[in-house]
């Protein structure tokens, strides 16, 4: 008797992992997996990248598709944790047949997803996760990226601090950032940055409160007595928030140039805090919603105001892209099977995205398979154009592609 | 080190440890009267901010008043989950468990309640009127809103020390503390106290919430971050303990704001380190006199 | 004595036909997802039972068994990354050795406080461990974890070091099958129900104490040991508090008073898990629901639900008949 209830159990345990995910009985179709953290802090960021995926998708589908050929996209919680995500990109690969995997926000969880698709050689396309080692020392024949990795932001970041020592000089300088690599990862580049353009700085301090910190009121103070001329910041998700909002009634934005060169310029920080949000901050982000003024751009924001009910987040402009890449690269081979023609393909990819300012067009750079784009640094200043946000970025500074790339014996040196 | 920075980081070391200890004080009074450890309260703290961001920031109820509406929502929402649920589970074996387990899926199924509720967007909740500024102290801010956090703080010490010494609400939650089966021959409805205390401090992790939303980011998952440190506090101070984990607040309050100024490298180390050393040398708290071993 | 044999029996049938199933998994499916489904539940069944070594036998209810799962894994992933993968097997024995000296000096001061403190002390101690290797970005590559962790010659292999999970994992659970009925395991659960009498009868409860927190961590540390190799990362996740708490949903899924019921726990709360997670976003509501339910519905878990049920069924059935 118990054995056959225990029989039974078992049978109905394995009987679930034999049941097969969705099925795709179509045959011209273009199979993508995607994964986003669609829970907790980083949840904004998937739910936003899985809209603006969904919304280039049902623009390619309602154009007949590529080749004949539509896109379908199954979208899957990666919890942000790696292992999960791990199981997940296997199921994606070996159940589901997809062409491509895509997606990933935490680096943490794009550097075990890279590894698994490099195992089963399926093409990878990274989206939103910034770490640069997935470009360069991690790097692999089947991933592509098309958002921005710290280095380039942190470069642009560095010819803008140039620029500033010509109008208004400053010599000290102070990090904040969150203590996980992605944080120091910043803080590496903007030194090597500096270095390289050979602009002289002192540090007067570095400060590594935990990811999604709460209270900053001690941090604040620290750096009020530091009184640094440049207050280097790496915060990501909400943390600019917190630590805005602590950091305003202690004067310290007055004391100090808040300088935010990768995520600060972030849309949703200027949706949240609306009046609150001070003028002259100077921040960069990966996607503005309000540069470049070209068509494309301002069609990407409205039409994403219009599926979702709000402007996207810079995370959703990324996973669009990322769409229209695998679309031009199946354009270019014709199908979506031949794995190496497509790497062929996505090496020499040429893509007009909603980042790319009049004249410019962005491209693949085949020995990182990093995506080279203009890289923007702003300044808050009002703007009711995108509400809630009161406070929108304005006069530009535009950084060109080559400057801001890894330079080849950076990437040699950590390739080695 | 001049002494206007060593005053102005003790501030600061103050205004963490008040909202550390509101939270925790919620925590270690469930654990004190009803030996319940609650994994979910940080998740009440989320909510409280929520319900303050849509009184305050939505409605457009003045900020005070909605503290209050806060308390007052978030301790209902606490005592349903206690009649619904936790009831059931009492002195079951194994109930250490048990507790962690049901609170965790509070944790669970409030976050993704708030999520389609509110949505993930960062939501955020502007200073009251009249505390947006700051004092200047030479050439040192101390903004009026932490004070004015640090003055809750006191109230809330104060007007707890009163209500469990000097009232007969007090007294009882103190007693049942002690020993719940007497008191419930004593003809005390022990499991209504239970509820009470629940809905009591689940309010009280509520208001803190909507205290720290105009300093924070209110978005889902903001419980998780807040649950280790209160739990920290709340061990250190003795578990229990009402003193103590306000004691232990300030104790954690201040090395982190020093341990930020001098150390910052390893500052996020110093809680778990003090943590760990009270747990080897004086398992039952600092301050607590009751042996455990 | 002949209901006990029978027992005896019936309960290794059982086991040849659970070990047959997942010896045949990569038999029936050539699917790499289901092989690392599989390995999962392997993997997290052998922690789960171990970790139920304390709790569900013994009563030392452990919020911190993630800190010798984690300590396996990166010990492991490090040697392999630093000095390469021929260190795969060599790593896994270090790490074991390693972790019975952590977990014997560990122990001896976790196990002075009972109660509501071992947990909050146990709590500790991992989350510490965690935040050094969170912190430690150089050494252990922080929040990035460690890649690559590729299995030398032939267990590069995926099937074949599917079975190698396999073996070492019914190994050892055989292992603490015996451990938790032979009169060691009694022992321990006299400490769980009476641990006064227990020193009446003349016998050292912390001892015990020690012994049984030693045997869980070393096979926690197998388990996590043996998950480098099958996701081929490891990540600081493995060290966080949910892992530890997850060992005791998984306990209490299964059936905490059941030997067999963590390892069945492992297996569906993986399943659940995967298909519902698969399916929509709002896993946490669904899972939450279900674990709430279970809890206060089914406190014996499936596997002594299924059990209840059984004896209800055959007593009812045994009336009836003429």
């Amino acid at each position: 008797m118990k054995k056959s209830t225990c029989i039974c159990l078992v049978v109905a345990l394995l009987a679930c992992v034999a049941i097969p995910f969705a099925v795709h009985a179509q045959d011209k179709t273009i199979r993508i997996g995607a994964m986003y953290p669609m829970t907790g802090r980083a949840g904004l960021y998937g739910i936003d990248s899985v809209a603006a995926a969904e919304m280039a998708i049902d623009e390619i589908n309602g154009k007949g598709g590529v080749n004949g050929y539509m896109i379908d996209a199954t979208f899957t919680d990666s919890k942000a944790r790696p292992a999960y995500a791990v199981r997940v990109a296997t199921r994606y690969i070996t159940e589901d047949k997809v062409h491509f995997l895509f997606g990933v926000v935490s680096s943490g969880v794009g550097l075990a997803v890279t590894e698994i698709s490099r195992q089963h050689k399926t093409i990878f396309i990274g989206t939103d996760h910034a770490s640069t080692q997935l470009t360069v020392d991690k790097m692999q024949p089947y991933y592509f990226r098309v958002s921005n990795n710290t280095f380039m932001s942190m470069a642009a970041g560095a010819l803008y601090l140039k620029e500033r020592k010509a109008t208004k000089d400053w010599t000290t300088i102070a990090y904040i950032g969150p203590d996980y690599a992605y944080g120091h990862d910043q803080w590496n580049e903007l030194k090597y940055n500096l270095d390289r353009l050979g602009v002289p700085y002192k540090v007067v301090g570095e400060y590594w409160p935990k990811l999604f910190e709460p209270d900053y009121t001690a941090y604040v103070t620290s750096l009020v007595r530091d009184k640094p001329d440049i207050l280097v910041s790496g915060f990501w998700g909400g943390d600019t928030v917190a630590f805005l909002k602590q950091a305003i009634p202690y004067g310290l934005l007055q004391r100090s140039l808040y300088f935010h060169p990768d995520a600060g310029g972030n849309y949703e920080l200027m949706s949240a805090m609306g009046d609150e949000l001070p003028a002259g901050l100077v921040l960069g982000a990966r996607h503005y919603n309000n540069w470049p003024d070209t068509a494309l751009n301002r069609n990407f924001a409205a039409e994403f105001k219009k599926r979702t009910g709000r402007f996207p987040t810079y995370a959703a402009s990324g996973a669009y892209v990322g769409v229209y890449a695998i679309a031009k690269a199946v354009e270019a081979v014709g199908n979506p099977d031949d794995t190496e023609a497509l790497v062929k393909a996505l090496e020499n990819l040429k893509l007009q995205a909603p980042w790319d300012p009049d004249g410019f067009t962005s491209y693949m750079r085949p020995d990182t398979h990093q995506l080279k784009k203009m890289q923007a640094i702003g300044v808050t200043m009002p703007n009711k154009d995108f509400p809630p946000a009161t406070m929108m970025l304005g006069d530009w500074k535009i950084y060109k592609p080559e400057d801001v790339m890894p330079p080849n014996d950076y990437i040699k040196e950590k390739r080695k | 080190m001049d002494a206007t920075f060593i005053f102005s980081q003790a501030v600061s070391g103050l205004t963490i440890a008040t909202l550390l200890f509101l939270v925790a004080s919620g925590l270690t009074l469930i654990f004190g009267v009803g030996k319940v450890f609650n994994f979910a309260h940080g998740s009440f703290y989320m909510i409280g901010a929520y319900f303050g961001y849509q009184f305050s920031a939505v409605w457009g109820t003045n900020f005070f008043l909605s503290l209050i509406l806060t308390g007052i929502c978030v301790g209902l929402v606490g005592m349903l989950m206690e009649f619904l649920f936790l009831r059931r589970i009492y002195g079951r074996a194994n109930e250490g468990g048990f507790q962690i387990l049901m609170t965790y899926c509070f944790i669970l199924i409030i976050d993704d309640l708030v999520k389609l509720i509110w949505g993930t967007e960062y939501k955020s909740l502007a200073r009251p009127p009249g505390f947006q500024g700051a004092f200047q102290i030479g050439d040192t801010f101390i903004p009026t809103y932490n004070l004015l956090i640090i003055g809750i703080g006191f109230a809330a010490v104060i007007l707890a020390w009163y209500i469990l010494a000097r009232t007969r609400p007090g007294r009882v939650a103190r007693a049942a503390s002690v020993d719940r089966e007497i008191v419930g021959v004593l003809g005390v409805n022990v499991p209504l106290t239970m509820t009470l205390v629940f809905g009591l401090a689940t309010a009280m992790g509520g208001m803190a919430g909507t205290l720290a939303a105009p300093l924070r980011t209110v978005t889902p998952g903001a419980g998780i971050e807040v649950i280790i440190d209160s739990l920290i506090v709340v061990v250190i101070g003795g578990m229990g303990n009402f003193w103590g984990a306000w004691l232990g607040a300030i104790l954690i309050g201040e090395v982190t704001a020093f341990g930020v100024a001098f150390a910052p490298k390893w500052a996020t180390l110093f809680s778990f380190m003090i943590l760990v050393i009270v747990l080897i040398f004086k398992p039952e708290g600092l301050f607590t006199r009751r042996k455990v071993m | 004595m002949t209901n006990d044999t029978a027992r005896r029996i019936s309960a290794t049938s059982l086991w040849t036909i659970i070990i047959l199933i997942f010896a045949l998994v990569p038999i029936v499916t050539t699917s790499a997802y289901k092989i690392n489904v599989a390995s999962h539940i392997l993997v997290w069944g052998l922690f789960a039972v171990s970790f139920n070594m304390l709790w569900g036998i013994t009563g030392m209810l452990s919020f911190g068994q993630a800190l010798y799962y984690g300590l396996g894994a990166y010990s492991v992933g490090l040697m392999v990354d630093y000095l390469g993968s021929g260190w795969f097997l060599p790593a896994i024995a270090l790490g074991l050795v390693m972790v019975i000296i952590v977990s014997f000096l560990l122990g001896l001061l976790v196990i002075r406080v009972g109660g509501v403190y071992f947990t909050m002390l146990t709590l500790a101690f991992a989350q510490l461990a965690w935040q050094i290797t969170f912190k430690w970005y150089d050494f252990t590559g922080g929040d990035d974890g460690i890649q690559g962790i590729i299995p030398p010659g032939i267990l590069e292999n995926r099937i074949v070091y599917y079975y190698f999970v396999l073996v070492i994992v019914f190994v050892s659970i055989w292992i603490l099958k015996r451990m938790a009925y032979s009169p060691f395991g009694l022992i321990l659960r006299c400490v769980q129900q009476n641990p006064a009498r227990v020193r009446f009868l003349g016998r050292r409860v912390r001892r015990n104490q020690l012994r049984v927190y030693m045997v869980s961590s070393f096979f926690a540390a197998l388990a996590g040991s043996l998950m480098a190799g099958v996701d081929s990362s490891i990540h600081t996740d493995m060290l966080f508090w949910t892992t530890s708490g997850e060992a005791i949903l998984m306990s209490v899924l299964g059936g905490l008073n059941q030997f067999f019921g963590p390892f069945i726990g492992a297996a569906i709360f993986i399943l659940i898990e995967d298909n519902i997670g698969a399916r929509t976003e709002y896993w946490p509501l669904i899972i939450g629901s279900i674990m709430l339910v279970m809890v206060i519905l089914f406190p014996k878990g499936i596997v002594g639900e299924v059990l209840r049920l059984k004896a209800w069924f055959g007593k009812n059935g045994g009336g009836r008949q003429p």
